[in-house]
């Protein structure tokens, strides 16, 4: 391989290029499309045919696995992510020269398609695919709701309508981790603390591309029969389902191992790379958000990885860890599921609530109040949700002695949570409130999360769950939180962001027609939703009683609305990005680091790294 | 602003620091994957689901029984044996000792590759197969899987050892510190294995 170095414009005539430099995501695309396809013909020729006595289709799930590991080591290799390490291995360290080609110096929109390392082309990145992530996640919630408008169902096979469920489910789960810790913890957060860039650049494009090229077993498993058992994928019902389970067990094991190097990269350059001054007690509080929620990931998602990898073992090598007939438990799968599952619900909502409480005191020009209360209620919350997993099998059967404490541990998360209401309300009061989008996103958060979390506490009780498992109920109240809390904090990160991120001011007016299209829309939809699963209807079933159609057409009528607004948003992102009004450094006049750096940002963020004297909460005081 | 300057600033024990931290932080995602296999052992174990953890004999197959768990002891043994090696390696660089850090790399890597052998010995000759009831599952679970962890410990020992070869840990050795940590989580987890095995 030969080694980058700086050369002059003529010397670049005849200069043969060096391989990093000739790889990018179209090669990636290329070398994982050609390794899939390599395995799969070497596969189907030499894999024997199965056993009469085998259980379902081992073979095809053998061949399908193996094309699926191959697309993802082909697009790995394609894309440049094994160049390091090799060369770590032959002690040929990249160069200087290397490092900043791979940063993205001097590349403009090229970079973007490359393995580049700058924490900002990153975030960037991670913006990208969250909306596109987003958009595909919805399409699929329209086709959802437009199929219920009828008690009888549509048009939409109901096979075809369970793996609809399914991957709308697994695409906005994915969605929603990643929608605050992707753009603004990896664009902003570095800065933030005053640091040059993450701690380990090269590990940071990794959990990005990791993500691209999960997304092709995904789609691939639409086209070889879908994700038919919901997003959850319980076992056996998952052992039984199509090939395109196989697509749900890849996605999620490659989504994994993003998540896991993502945690460690961000934990450590929190923990190890603040600026100087910058103490525990003068770190912005979305920071705080933002490490709560990778360094839950870090454990939690360990365990779903695990959960696949049995899945796929079950599948394709006829194992029986959740076979009942051989020795294995389905009990297991849910526990491992949820052990993941629940923590998994703070991994969003923690970080997307720490964003809101960031932008109150700049909006309310106050003082956050109660910074530790802040910090206990988000750590409260943190080591609490690793507690509580088993609250979804209450009916399931498995140890009902231990209900109990689990409900326990359930409701006392209320408590944390409460913390996090009362700083926001806190920071409010009596402030000099300027009304803009990521303001009443604050306003918002408080009334769906009041909601989400009320209607949660019904569901962490025994007998009421009884009567409420596995119905809209439970829909409602997850869409509450998820998207009423979550997504409402992270489309307040955008707009907020936006200028530091683009140079350019987010659209205002699109921003306020975007928001109260998505919240009126939002709360028609759930609050009909939570009437008919009140009334007894069940979730992710196709077709429902008739005495169910009024609720739902008013939350179809409700979704079209959320549409909508996500589309004037769309619209809004696309058109202040191209031709926004140019942002000033510190539009918003907020105090934390990242309105002190210059627009465009420079490579490294700072000329000098800042040295920090004071908290970013002085609002309010003298010369504030 | 010069970006080389800043690239030059840092110290090598700040970037080591930073380094080590991060390595931990992964490797504490792969001891709660480690954990979580521990628990599906033990879970299972417990259950005895159908009594089907050790099937009984029937007409078609004959009764299904636990390996020794020696097999597990024996990785453990190779993988602490390479850890020693790699701490004689570490000492020796502490020291200004570049014999004693390219010998102790070598005898580090070679132990991981008798190991690698060894692990997928032990599985390619496990006297039942995959279908053969929930503690077969578990133990392929906790072999091949182990396997997988040999086989970074394979790649990471021999870029050691290289690196060592051609004198790149002559200035600063924070490398070699966090492959010294590698390998005692290496050690712990096969060792955690080989405890889980020893109850069938």
């Amino acid at each position: 391989m030969t080694t980058l170095t700086n050369r002059p414009a003529s010397a670049n005539a005849g200069h043969k290029k060096a391989l990093i430099e000739r790889l990018n995501f179209f090669t990636a695309l290329a070398l994982g499309a050609i390794s899939a396809i390599v395995v799969w013909r070497l596969a189907l020729q030499f894999l024997p045919q199965d056993a009469e006595t085998a259980q379902y289709f081992n073979r095809e799930d053998k061949i399908t696995l193996l094309s699926m590991v191959a697309w993802f080591v082909g697009f790995m290799t394609g894309i440049g992510a094994l160049i390091a390490p090799f060369r770590w291995l032959t002690g040929k360290d990249l160069s200087h020269d290397e490092n900043m080609y791979y940063a993205g110096k001097d590349m403009g929109v090229k970079r973007y398609f490359r393995y580049t390392t700058d924490h900002k082309v990153v975030g960037i990145q991670y913006l990208v695919i969250t909306t596109v992530i987003f958009f595909i996640g919805g399409v699929l919630a329209m086709l959802i709701r437009t199929n219920l408008g009828h008690p009888e169902g549509g048009w939409i096979h109901p096979q075809a309508y369970n793996s609809i469920v399914g991957t709308h489910g697994i695409v906005m789960i994915v969605g929603t981790i990643i929608m605050v810790t992707g753009p603004f913890g990896n664009f902003i957060m570095p800065i933030m603390i005053g640091a040059r860039d993450m701690a380990f650049p090269r590990l940071n494009a990794l959990s990005f591309w990791l993500i691209v090229a999960a997304a092709v077993p995904l789609l691939w498993g639409q086209f070889i029969g879908g994700i038919t058992t919901g997003w959850s994928a319980y076992n056996p019902l998952a052992s039984q389902a199509p090939l395109g389970m196989d697509g749900y067990i890849m996605y999620i094991c490659i989504f994994a191992i993003s998540t896991m190097v993502a945690g460690a990269n961000i934990t450590t350059t929190v923990i190890r790379m603040r600026a100087k001054g910058m103490t525990w007690n003068r770190t912005p509080i979305f920071i705080y958000g933002t490490v709560a929620s990778v360094a839950l990931a870090l454990p939690a998602f360990p365990v779903f990885f695990l959960s696949q990898v049995l899945s796929a073992m079950d599948r394709a090598l006829g194992t029986s860890f959740y076979d009942t007939a051989h020795g294995g438990s389905g009990w297991l799968y849910e526990n491992l599921f949820w052990l993941m599952g629940h923590p998994e619900v703070y991994v969003i909502l923690i970080p997307a609530v720490a964003a809101l409480m960031e932008m109150a005191p700049v909006f309310s020009r106050n003082p956050l109040f109660s910074f530790n209360l802040a910090v206990m209620g988000i750590a409260g919350i943190s080591g609490l949700s690793v507690l509580v997993w088993a609250h979804h099998m209450y009916i399931s059967g498995w140890a009902p002695l231990l209900n109990a404490p689990f409900m326990l541990t359930t409701e006392l998360i209320s408590i944390p949570t409460g913390m996090l209401f009362l700083v926001l309300v806190g920071t409010l009061w009596r402030g000099r409130i300027w009304v803009t989008m990521p303001m009443a996103s604050i306003f918002a958060l408080l009334w769906n999360f009041m909601i989400g979390g009320i209607t949660g506490i019904y569901l962490s009780d025994v007998p009421a769950d009884a009567f409420l498992h596995g119905s809209m109920y439970v829909t409602a109240h997850f869409h509450y939180t998820l998207m009423g809390a979550g997504l409402t904090g992270a489309l307040a990160s955008l707009v907020y962001w936006f200028p530091k991120m683009t140079g350019r001011m987010f659209d205002k007016k699109l921003s306020w027609i975007s928001f109260w299209l998505t919240q009126i829309g939002f709360n028609i939809a759930f609050i009909g939703m939570f009437a008919v699963g009140l009334a007894g209807q069940p979730r992710r079933v196709e077709g429902y009683a008739a005495i169910f159609n009024q609720g739902n057409l008013i939350t179809t009528i409700g979704a079209y609305m959320i549409m909508a607004g996500m589309l004037v948003l769309l619209h809004g992102l696309i058109s202040s990005w191209r031709s926004g009004v140019k942002a000033p450094m510190n539009p918003w006049q907020a105090k934390t680091l990242e309105w002190s750096v210059a627009n465009p940002i420079p490579l490294e963020n700072f000329d000098v790294l800042p040295t920090v004297t004071s908290d970013a909460y002085g609002y309010g005081k003298a010369k504030s | 602003m010069s970006v080389e300057t800043h690239a030059h600033h840092e110290h090598p024990d700040v970037v080591g620091s930073r380094n080590r931290l991060g390595v931990i932080l992964l490797i504490v995602a792969d001891v709660a994957f480690a954990l979580s296999m521990i628990f599906v052992y033990f879970y299972l174990r417990m259950q005895n689901v159908n009594d089907m953890w050790l099937p009984a004999a029937t007409e078609e197959s004959p009764a299904v029984t636990a390996l020794s768990s020696s097999s597990g002891w024996t990785v453990t043994a190779l993988m602490a044996i390479g850890l020693l090696a790699h701490f004689y390696a570490l000492k020796g660089v502490r020291a200004g000792n570049q014999t004693q850090l390219k010998l102790g790399g070598l005898v580090a890597f070679i132990f991981s590759v008798v190991g690698l052998v060894y692990q997928f010995n032990t599985i390619a000759t496990a006297p039942f197969t995959f279908s053969s009831g929930a503690y077969a599952s578990c133990f392929y679970m906790l072999t091949i899987l182990n396997f997988v962890h040999i086989v970074l410990t394979v790649f990471i020992s021999l870029g050691n050892w290289n690196r060592s070869r051609l004198g790149i840990y002559k200035a600063d050795h924070w490398h070699v510190d966090i492959v010294n940590v590698w390998w005692i989580w290496m050690t712990v987890s096969s060792l955690l294995g080989a405890f889980a095995l020893s109850f069938t």
